[in-house]
């Protein structure tokens, strides 16, 4: 308490910095969602106490309407979180990284842990022809997948 | 190992007390206040800490809940006890429960690799403790540009442009205090009345889109 | 009067419009092998209206000239141009009617409108009559073909557009239906377009017309800059403006008259463009006999006709349209005496028929005062023969009809009591084609060189058409002479057919090269067979009635035609044409007469005596004469010679171009996009797919705006 930080503010601050460090760091799907809502308290404790600074009521109010968000994010955060597990039997948030570029190394056994494999979900995409060239017939048109060695748990 | 078990809280509550002490030695304020929002703010603290480093994720989950429950108690200490009240119920009686639970049905098969390793934890300390310095620096220089200045409601501006900063239903009266039921439920029922009935209906949608995107299981399985 | 003369100005070129455009929108799914009823009943609809308007034009109940007299916009928002005629500057008898402006831009004011005078008239009577009986040949000639709506729909609109470029009245018009004509020309060559042959033929066609349409539209331009105008009426019959155009810029009418040829040497296939008509016998028989020998090819010859105005002003461009024409003539005549077959005989005998028309065009250098009968000349030439060519094209159809799609004329021989009605109608087209006396290719061809014989007897070109004169004698009996040679090889000589006339069903050896038409050639099988089994004898069957017909009254017309010409019917109304200079008497030479007719019965002699009474002949001067012969067979190998000088370095240009295009300009395209692929290979490295990383990025740039916050803070 040096007299110019407000202690709660240093709390809702040190709450925000772990709920990141918390979501970079974890890779439990649920555990992130978690990390999260703890920023959430971050926020909310520091409107609260800016509510109290300033004898007004608006920052409770606010943070009673960020509670309302978080309740449904939660929600649904739980819902997909759900069918992704159906799919890959896994919360490991590693699975999950289809959009990564082609030739980037997969997460996925980057270290030596026994995680379950990877179903590669990765939606078709077609190839399209240089313009103004001829149609190769031996390339068919068809979505070409760079194999990474990866078998097909599809469940 | 019982033992090892057995000291750990041990050393917590220890290191708890300590904290607790050191903080009203630079305090310096002798009620009972002061004395509990350390303790109160250290605990919170102390939890997140195990609650983002913990293998077990069960016990993150529980650790989480003891966060929600320390910023309850801040809550009360920024006199919102409505707040404490509704986030208790929001958060450990509902969202930490249904989390347990996923959790624990997820988990049948044992601890997993993934709970194990944390991902680049330097880089996201770095990069967290960066943002938590900045942030302290706003918050201080924010205090020194008050510090000298009772903050009341007369040295904020009412308006900007012709947009009203402080609703006028927000603010408590006279008689009343912060965060009193009274005050937050006129304000809530008469400034922000379309605010309610907006985010009734994003819990509405919220419910109905968790069923749909749901997947579809046999009974009993995830 | 006027309304019934607009609406028989707009039904010429709408009736077959209407039906090209049902027979294209319904033909495969509602007409199907009724496809040539619209067709036929709007070209009899378009006759009729051609001839109504052939016996009203010339009584002069309307007459139009330029701007002096009075109009008045009726009704139908048409304006129609109405003057007495005796205050007209100069005779100008014809109906406009205006369609609608087209474009007015600038100075040019472009209006679609229609204009029919004497010689539009005659060219309308000749186009819709003769498109009807072919398109009544070809209802039964192309039965049961599986492109048959598309046949009928593409020959409605080639009638269109022809009555349309007939029918034209200004110069920009007519270039644009030259070039519908051209289309559906490109169209009905290539109409078996599964025949490599057939798909290269009509590609040449389309190429080589480019290059004489080219000429034209730049004659065009040159009009319209000189002129300011290309409305007929201001450039053609304004003699004012053509005087002060001809003394204040003697070269230009020149040179527009001399790229107004080059198209018409283009459309007209004359040398050195003449190589695209022989291959354009690819397209189905009565193709040939509409487009490629009554109609499309004398819109050259109609457009120099209708713009003599100009070309009385240019003797030079009138001797180089003479000794093209004769060129063409006397070149093609030579090709004719060596094909076999009997279809590029036809063709090459309609190359040099039109080089005759040129010639007499050309015969008007003589003086202003023989324009008129030199127009007259070639105008008769091209009506008669556009009946008696199309005649000899129908017949050789129905010869190939017969023999299973074998043209060849040495795989046949002795038809004459086979198919009786081929060969007499064949007959009476050969007779008119050769000269004979009294038929109708006598009459045109004796006004030719009665044209001719004027530009010997006056002017300053004597010795010009002295030669040109004699080209014209000796190619009228080399006509006479391949003509009958054709006649006497298919009709003559011991009866012989070839085996897929024979067959009954299927055309098993149809790797002979002259397999035209073997696209309907199953159907024709068919119906040979069902004759079979009622005569129990494998024999060639003659033209069914919807052939025959047709073929009965072109005969006819073949014989009796040419004596409008006698009969002073054809030279009289043709004078009516507006901007024809004033006619000088002209009598009829009997020397001439006698001339061509000894000519002609020469050149048959000769023919019966070389190829029934003594086939050994032909052989020994073939045999005698080998160079001279591979030289005709081989069409003087302008092919050839046009595949070395000209295909040969644009393919190399084609080449270079495209390793350019490859490899140069797709280079630079390639490096422009190289460079975002290039600027993005660090940044994509933070692309790794895993959501925390994209919070961490997150969170840093939150950073950067926390700090740029506080620095705003720290300035207020």
């Amino acid at each position: 308490m040096n007299g110019s930080i407000h202690p709660t503010l240093l709390v809702s601050a040190a709450l925000f910095a772990l709920g990141a460090i918390g979501f970079l760091t974890r890779r439990n799907l649920i555990l992130m969602i978690l990390s999260a809502e703890m920023m959430l308290h971050g926020v909310g404790l520091a409107m609260v106490t800016f509510g109290q600074i300033h004898q007004n009521n608006e920052g409770q109010i606010f943070t009673i309407f960020v509670l309302t968000v978080a309740a449904c994010e939660a929600g649904l955060a739980l819902a997909l979180i759900l069918s992704l597990y159906h799919r890959t039997k896994s919360l490991d948030m590693d699975l999950w990284s289809a959009l990564r570029e082609d030739d980037l190394p997969s997460p996925v056994g980057m270290d030596s842990s026994n995680s379950p494999a990877e179903a590669d979900t990765r939606p078709a995409q077609p190839i399209l022809t240089p313009a103004g060239l001829p149609l190769d017939p031996k390339t068919p048109l068809q979505p070409t997948r760079t194999s990474r060695g990866e078998t097909t748990t599809h469940v | 190992m019982p033992g090892k078990r057995a000291i750990r809280p041990l050393g917590g509550l220890a290191a708890l007390g300590a904290l607790a002490l050191g903080f009203q030695l630079v305090a310096g304020e002798q009620n009972i206040n002061g004395a509990i929002y350390v303790v109160v703010s250290t605990f919170c603290l102390i939890a997140a800490v195990l609650m983002i480093t913990n293998r077990n994720p069960v016990y993150a989950a529980l650790w989480f809940a003891v966060v929600t429950l320390c910023v309850c108690g801040l809550f009360l200490l920024q006199s919102a006890p409505f707040l404490a009240a509704a986030s208790i119920i929001v958060y450990a009686g509902a969202i930490i429960v249904t989390f347990l639970f996923v959790i624990m049905l997820a988990q049948q098969s044992g601890s997993s690799g993934y709970d194990q390793s944390s991902r680049q934890p330097l880089f996201a300390s770095i990069v967290a403790f960066t943002l938590l310095g900045t942030m302290l620096m706003t918050f201080q220089s924010w205090g020194e540009q008050h510090a000298h200045t009772q903050v009341s409601e007369a040295a904020l501006p009412k308006t900007i442009g012709t947009a009203t900063v402080v609703h006028a239903a927000s603010r408590p009266t006279e008689k009343e205090q912060v965060g009193e039921l009274r005050g937050l439920g006129r304000a809530l029922f008469s400034d922000f009345l379309f605010s309610v009935e907006i985010a009734g209906t994003l819990l509405l949608i919220a419910s109905i889109g968790a069923i749909a995107l749901a997947p579809r299981r046999a009974q009993g399985t995830l | 009067m006027s309304d019934y003369a607009q609406l028989i100005l707009w039904l010429i070129p709408g009736a077959p419009l209407i039906a090209a455009t049902v027979i294209a929108l319904f033909g495969k799914l509602l007409l199907g092998g009724r496809s040539h009823v619209p067709c036929v009943a709007a070209l009899a609809v378009a006759f009729a209206a051609s001839l109504m308007l052939l016996v009203s034009i010339v009584p002069a109940t309307f007459v139009e000239s330029s701007g002096t007299g009075a109009e008045y916009i009726d009704e139908d928002g048409q304006t129609f141009v109405q003057i007495d005629s005796d205050t007209a500057v100069s005779p100008a008898k014809g109906a406009v009617a205006t369609g609608y402006e087209w474009l007015d831009i600038g100075t040019l004011n472009l209006r679609i409108d229609l204009r029919a005078d004497a010689i539009a008239a005659i060219m309308l009577a000749m186009v819709t009559g003769v498109s009807l009986l072919v398109a009544i040949f070809a209802s039964g000639y192309m039965h049961g073909d599986p492109g048959y709506p598309r046949f009928f729909a593409a020959v409605s609109l080639f009638v269109f557009s022809m009555c349309m470029l007939v029918l034209a009245g200004n110069f920009l018009q007519l270039f644009i239906f030259w070039e519908a004509v051209g289309l559906c020309s490109y169209l009905l060559i290539g109409f078996w377009f599964k025949k490599p042959s057939a798909a290269a033929a009509a590609k040449k066609a389309f190429v080589i017309n480019r290059i004489g349409d080219f000429g034209l539209i730049t004659g065009i331009f040159l009009i319209w800059t000189t002129f300011g105008s290309t409305d007929f009426s201001k450039v053609l019959f304004d003699a004012a403006a053509l005087a002060r155009v001809n003394t204040e810029q003697p070269g230009m009418i020149q040179l527009i008259c001399f790229l107004l040829f080059v198209g018409a040497m283009g459309k007209s296939a004359q040398f050195p463009l003449h190589v695209w008509l022989p291959d354009a016998m690819e397209g189905p028989t009565p193709v040939s006999a509409l487009i490629h020998a009554a109609t499309m090819v004398t819109a050259g010859v109609y457009l120099v006709a209708r713009s003599t105005p100009l070309f009385v002003l240019a003797p030079q461009a009138q001797l180089f349209v003479a000794g093209i024409g004769a060129a063409t003539a006397l070149i093609s005549a030579l090709i004719a005496l060596t094909q076999y077959d009997l279809k590029r005989v036809m063709a090459y005998s309609t190359v040099s028929q039109l080089g005759f028309m040129f010639m007499a065009l050309g015969s008007a250098a003589a003086g202003r005062e023989y324009a008129t009968f030199a127009v007259m000349a070639a105008m008769f030439h091209l009506f008669t023969h556009a009946y008696f060519k199309a005649l000899l094209f129908l017949a050789s159809g129905s010869v190939m009809h017969s023999m299973g799609d074998v043209i060849d004329m040495r795989r046949f021989s002795g038809l004459r009591s086979v198919l009786p009605v081929t060969h007499w109608t064949f007959l009476c087209g050969a007779l008119a084609l050769a000269g004979f006396p009294l038929m109708a290719g006598f009459w045109s061809k004796d006004e030719i060189l009665a044209a001719l014989s004027n530009g010997i007897a006056h002017g300053q070109y004597k010795t010009f058409f002295t030669v040109i004169f004699g080209v014209a004698v000796l190619t009228a009996l080399l006509t006479a002479f391949y003509t009958f040679r054709a006649y006497f090889m298919t009709f003559w000589g011991p009866e012989k057919f070839p085996e897929e006339a024979l067959q009954p069903h299927g055309h098993g050896a149809h790797d002979d090269a002259h397999d035209h038409d073997h696209s309907h050639a199953p159907v024709v099988h068919a119906a040979a067979s069902g004759h079979e089994m009622v005569h129990g004898d494998a024999r060639p069957h003659d033209a069914p009635p919807p052939m025959a017909w047709p073929l009965r009254i072109l005969a006819v017309c073949a014989v009796l035609i040419g004596f409008v010409g006698p009969a002073h019917l054809f030279g009289p109304y043709i004078e009516n044409t507006p901007g024809l200079p004033d006619v000088t008497p002209h009598h009829m030479s009997l020397p001439l007469m006698l001339l061509s007719a000894i000519i002609a019965s020469v050149g048959m002699g000769i023919a019966y005596q070389w190829y029934v009474k003594a086939p050994s002949i032909p052989e020994k001067l073939e045999s005698g004469l080998r160079p001279l012969f591979k030289l005709s067979h081989g069409k003087f190998f302008f092919d050839e010679l046009f595949t070395a000088i000209l295909v040969a370095p644009l393919r190399v240009i084609a080449v270079c171009s495209s390793l350019f295009d490859k490899y140069i300009l797709d280079g630079l395209v390639d490096s422009v996009g190289a460079i975002p692929r290039l600027m993005s290979q660090a940044p994509r490295r933070l692309h790794g797919g895993l959501t925390p990383a994209y919070a961490a990025t997150m969170l840093i740039a939150v950073l950067g705006c926390v700090f740029c916050v506080m620095q705003l803070f720290a300035a207020n």
